[in-house]
């Protein structure tokens, strides 16, 4: 019985590590917005990108700071990658080129 | 001069925000050597054929095709064109009084690009700004009436080929160079870009459908679409290209959407018009 009692002891600290804070949710959201803003000026932004990162503000709204850091987290990586796309395909589009 | 021409040429496409140009921008022997791909990938095919997309390179879709046509679903739009072009403006003036030709057999020269202005003019944004010069409001650009006046207008123009050209005029050259860059740039978490579809992928299936050679690919527009279930745009195709590769669409007639159709017409020049078509 006491070794059921530290157990679930230990995992609720461990779930209690995992969880977000409203400050956290709230930067999450603030670094994807921002790196999502950088991808529409290179003309690219990706629709997943902005799909998670409305799902992350509905999440903050809602004061689901787990749901909120998880989505601005995806809407951050997805951005980051549409960056990086655009500047591949800045000289890489003209491989592609019929001569 | 030949730098001050070129510096002219970067200094556009900066305006127009795109990438530099690639190196030696010749697009005539683009036109060639794009022409000359899909007649070696598609060797049966007649290059007028090429207008009528998947139905060329595949022979079950063509006979689905010709079966379809006995009823053609796009009759409806073509009726509404006709009624919509005839009618008159508030100020008593037409659309006729806006194009060559009276509009009638004028599609295949379009778009173009307007030296007065810096702009690649489309079909559909020459109806708009007909409009407006006659003191009406602008028509939405990717289905609903603006569909079925360009459909009325190219039935005009049917079995006349592309006529597209390019003005000595370094504006015109960076508008085709920056639609030569939208057509191969990758774009969207499914890294597509048109050219992976309609060059790379052409003829092969994708889920259900079988993908249209980029050669031609315009001269069918506006095209009654199954999957939509009812008529759209060039902008309709072009948006919905966006949203399937998961890119952000551009709004429609935005400069990158022009100047994509008017590199995309002109390499399919000397394909005949044969729109409005349909499309599964």
């Amino acid at each position: 019985m006491k070794r059921w009692i530290i157990a679930a002891a230990l995992l609720g600290l461990a779930g209690a590590a995992q969880a977000a804070t409203q400050a956290e949710a709230e930067a999450a959201l603030a670094k994807a917005t921002q790196t999502e803003t950088d991808a529409g000026k290179t003309g690219n932004r990706w629709l997943p990108a902005e799909a998670a990162l409305k799902a992350a503000k509905v999440a903050l709204d809602a004061k689901d700071w787990d749901k909120a850091a998880t989505q601005a987290d995806q809407a951050q990586a997805l951005a980051a990658r549409a960056i990086e796309q655009s500047h591949e395909q800045e000289t890489a589009w003209q491989d592609a080129v019929i001569r | 001069m030949r730098f001050l021409g070129r510096v002219g040429v970067v200094a556009a496409l900066v305006v127009l925000g795109g990438a530099a140009p690639a190196p030696g921008v010749d697009p005539a022997a683009d036109q060639k050597a794009f022409a000359a791909f899909f007649k070696e990938k598609f060797p049966d095919v007649k290059p007028a054929d090429f207008g009528n997309g998947p139905y060329a390179v595949n022979a079950a879709m063509r006979k689905q095709w010709e079966d379809i046509m006995q009823f053609p679903p796009y009759d409806f739009a073509l009726d509404e064109g006709k009624t919509e072009f005839e009618t008159k403006f508030a100020n008593g003036k037409s659309y006729a009084d806006c194009f060559a030709n009276g509009g009638i057999g004028v599609r295949q020269d379009y778009p173009y690009f307007d030296t007065k202005t810096g702009q690649v003019v489309t079909l559909d944004l020459a109806i708009n700004q007909c409009r407006t010069a006659n003191g009406e409001k602008p028509l939405p650009y990717q289905t609903g009436k603006m569909a079925s006046l360009t459909a009325y207008m190219a039935e005009t123009s049917r079995d006349k080929p592309f006529d597209i050209k390019i003005p000595d005029d370094p504006r015109a050259r960076a508008a085709f160079a920056e639609g030569e860059r939208y057509f191969y740039t990758r774009r969207g978490q499914l890294n597509f870009s048109c050219a992976s579809c309609h060059v790379q992928g052409a003829g092969q299936r994708l889920r259900g459908d079988i993908l249209a050679p980029a050669l031609g690919i315009l001269a069918a527009f506006p095209i009654y679409r199954s999957d939509w279930g009812s008529m759209g745009t060039i902008d309709r195709r072009f948006t919905s290209c966006s949203a399937q590769m998961r890119s952000e669409p551009l709004p429609p007639q935005d400069p990158a959407y022009r100047s994509l159709e008017y590199f995309l017409s002109y390499m399919s020049n000397g394909i005949p018009i044969t729109g409005p078509g349909t499309r599964p």
